[in-house]
């Protein structure tokens, strides 16, 4: 939208020419200029000024709709608003099951099973509508080198026996899991902005990154000057993006983030790795945590606008 | 009359040639009429109307002023704008203790700017915010719209239609205990379907089309005249990131806060803005403070802090409120320790807060039904 040419703001073609002399060629350019200069500028009076701003501001603003048409746009196809995990007090908690349309994080110290969850769901994403899945392709991006596909295979043959009765079809499965290793937060970065053509030719239903605190953590020691600003400057322009496209698609959008003691008034307290000062502002999240032999606990909680806190137990099974 | 020519809102070019002519005062220019400026100037003559149409305007505007119009200068008492401020209603919160600090609740007139880590709860009191601006005046709201600017893609629906009926539940709960005329045809009015109604959302995903929909804002609110409340969340999101000259962010802000005082006062609605926290490294430790610098907490008056209470370890997490600048009751800019309240399911509306706070075993409140430690 910013970089929408003056051109289609429905400027007059004098008016654009004359922009462009001075360098001003995009809305964004316009719009952060003072009044004093855009009158210096276009060489028109204050009041005509005004309305030529107005005029490019209604080519840039968003459209207006009120909550009643979006509470009404969403009940109109309530199955198609959430990925069932299959865990039955899990989806009871989340009111359905992982979102669609919004960012999800899921956090644990390590070892707890995020990789095991994130493989899971991948393969529930594959799955066609009325087994409740969504029947679509997934993108998987890996910084940690933990997908392991015969894990993959191993999960859809244990869970779903009847419908993955043959090769033909873990084959198939396993084809529309689409695989990206980056292993630097440029690349990563990279990634999430080419998305956006891929989404639309491969027909993508989920989109999971394990993880994105690996990343950052290798490349960002926030102990050092100015390594703090430019982590959440990657962290909040990644943020961004993924949220437009879980919005403009309506797709889950899974990140995985890692659990690290913070020493804060010596005492050590578990605390997220990517935290409060990178404020995403995702719309949900999850958390395990080892609580005895091979039981993990999974308490939704701090970000969360649809539930509160919960605790539940699970344990990896096959 | 005596504005001098070089003031007056025209084209630089034509400011430039009438100084050049020799023209000092906007008097000389209503006296020479247009023709005779077209001539001297060499301008065409509608050119010269339009000019001597804006002087015009400017000289008269500025000696109507005193009528209080909204224009750019508006003379009273402190007696008169003392009594507004008292006749003037409040956006109540639903939550005792905050509402206390504020004073009733959030003022019309004032931009109230709430701060806070991730997940402390301020979208949430924004939407309560979006529904609560919409209660009946005989149940003491303020009966107005809201406009819920949104640029980080938090809004859930399905939480504030939960809110809403849970609104609509508590006055009818009034309504019935007092059987009165009046509560029963405001009722009929506030709905669910109604409320959700009212409430416009704007999603912006940039600083710009953030500038530009608050430039668009006064005439939206001059065709919707009914709404009382403007929430813009998230004023940090976009401009924390990817920006580099630091100076045009700080102009963009002073813009925008000031457009928005504007509105504020024009419209005569609340403008409720929510800011993030970042990490100020200190000499040995680091702190959390309110985001976007210094200079931004001069635009709002009422700033409310929520912080995390994590001085004990295993225990609860609480809510601590600070709400500073609060230029009304400079009694109440301490530490103000929350209440543990647990909410029921069934009565989400009753607690951004409370939702937050601590979750061990309870007993029920009898006034309001809820869960108290």
């Amino acid at each position: 939208m910013a970089a929408k040419k003056l051109r289609r703001a429905r400027l007059s073609q004098e008016l654009c020419e004359r922009l462009s002399r001075h360098q001003i060629t995009t809305c964004q350019d316009f719009l952060c200029l003072s009044l004093l200069e855009l009158m210096k500028v276009t060489g028109q009076s204050y009041y005509d000024v005004q309305k030529l701003l107005r005029k490019v501001s209604q080519a840039c603003a968003p459209k207006m709709q009120t909550a009643y048409e979006m509470k009404l746009r969403k009940s109109v196809n309530p199955s198609s608003a959430f990925l069932s995990t299959t865990l039955h007090s899990l989806d009871k908690v989340l009111h359905g099951g992982v979102p669609c349309g919004s960012l999800t994080e899921i956090t644990s110290p390590p070892g707890c099973g995020k990789t095991q969850f994130c493989i899971m769901v991948s393969v529930l994403a594959t799955l066609p509508v009325s087994m409740g899945g969504l029947g679509g392709t997934v993108i998987y991006i890996d910084t940690e080198s933990a997908f392991s596909a015969e894990r993959l295979i191993e999960i859809a043959g244990n869970r779903f026996p009847t419908y993955f009765d043959s090769d033909e079809k873990l084959f198939c499965m396993t084809r529309s899991i689409h695989l990206y290793r980056e292993l630097t937060c440029g690349s990563v970065l990279k990634r999430i902005m080419s998305l956006e053509e891929e989404i639309i030719s491969k027909k993508v239903k989920l989109i999971v990154i394990d993880s994105v605190a690996s990343v950052v953590r290798k490349e960002f020691d926030t102990r050092l000057q100015g390594n703090l600003a430019e982590r959440s400057n990657f962290l909040a322009r990644g943020a961004s993006v993924l949220k437009y496209l879980a919005e403009e698609f309506s797709i889950p959008v899974i990140l995985t983030n890692q659990i690290t003691t913070s020493l804060s008034n010596g005492f050590p307290i578990q605390a997220d790795l990517v935290s409060p000062a990178d404020d995403l502002s995702l719309s949900e999240a999850g958390i395990f945590s080892p609580e005895g032999n091979s039981k993990s606990c999974l308490k939704p909680s701090m970000n969360y606008v649809v539930s509160p806190e919960r605790h539940l137990e699970f344990s990896l099974g096959r | 009359m005596q504005r001098d020519v070089g003031s007056l809102p025209l084209a630089p070019a034509l400011r430039a040639r009438l100084i050049a002519a020799g023209f000092q005062t906007a008097q000389e220019l209503l006296e020479t009429g247009p023709c005779g400026l077209s001539k001297e100037i060499g301008i065409s003559k509608e050119e010269a109307l339009e000019a001597l149409q804006v002087v015009r305007q400017e000289c008269h505007g500025g000696a109507a002023g005193t009528a209080g119009g909204s224009g750019a200068t508006r003379k009273c008492t402190a007696l008169e704008l003392l009594e507004e401020e008292q006749a003037q209603g409040f956006i109540i919160t639903f939550c005792s203790a905050l509402d206390n600090i504020l004073g009733g609740g959030v003022q019309l007139t004032k931009i109230t700017e709430i701060c806070g880590a991730p997940g402390v709860g301020k979208t949430q009191l924004c939407m309560q915010l979006a529904v609560d601006v919409q209660i009946p005046e005989c149940f003491g709201g303020v009966a107005g719209e809201a406009v819920f600017i949104d640029t980080e893609g938090s809004f859930m629906v399905e939480r504030v239609a939960d809110i809403a009926t849970a609104c609509v539940q508590h006055c009818q709960l009034i309504a019935e205990a007092h059987q009165e005329e009046d509560h029963l045809k405001a009722l009929e009015m506030f709905s669910l379907e109604s409320i959700l109604s009212h409430i416009y959302y704007f999603r912006c995903r940039d600083y710009i089309e953030l500038l530009a929909q608050v430039y668009l804002l006064p005439d939206f609110l001059s065709e919707h005249s009914k709404v009382r409340l403007v929430v813009v969340d998230g004023i940090a999101f976009p401009f924390r990131h990817d920006f580099e000259d630091l100076s045009l962010r700080t102009r963009l802000l002073n813009g925008l806060a000031q457009q928005l005082i504007i509105i504020a006062n024009d419209h005569k609605s609340a403008v409720v803005l929510t800011n993030q926290m970042t990490t100020r490294i200190g000499q040995s430790q680091s702190t959390l403070v309110p985001a976007l610098g210094e200079s931004w907490g001069h635009a709002a008056t009422v700033r409310l802090i929520f912080h995390w209470d994590n001085s004990q370890r295993a225990g609860p997490w609480r809510m601590i409120l600070e709400a500073q600048k609060n230029e009304d009751n400079p009694s109440r800019n301490s530490w103000q320790r929350y209440t543990n309240h647990r909410v029921r399911r069934s009565q989400p509306y009753h607690i951004t807060l409370h939702i937050l706070a601590s979750w061990s075993p309870l007993s029920k409140c009898e006034s309001c039904g809820t869960f108290i430690k």
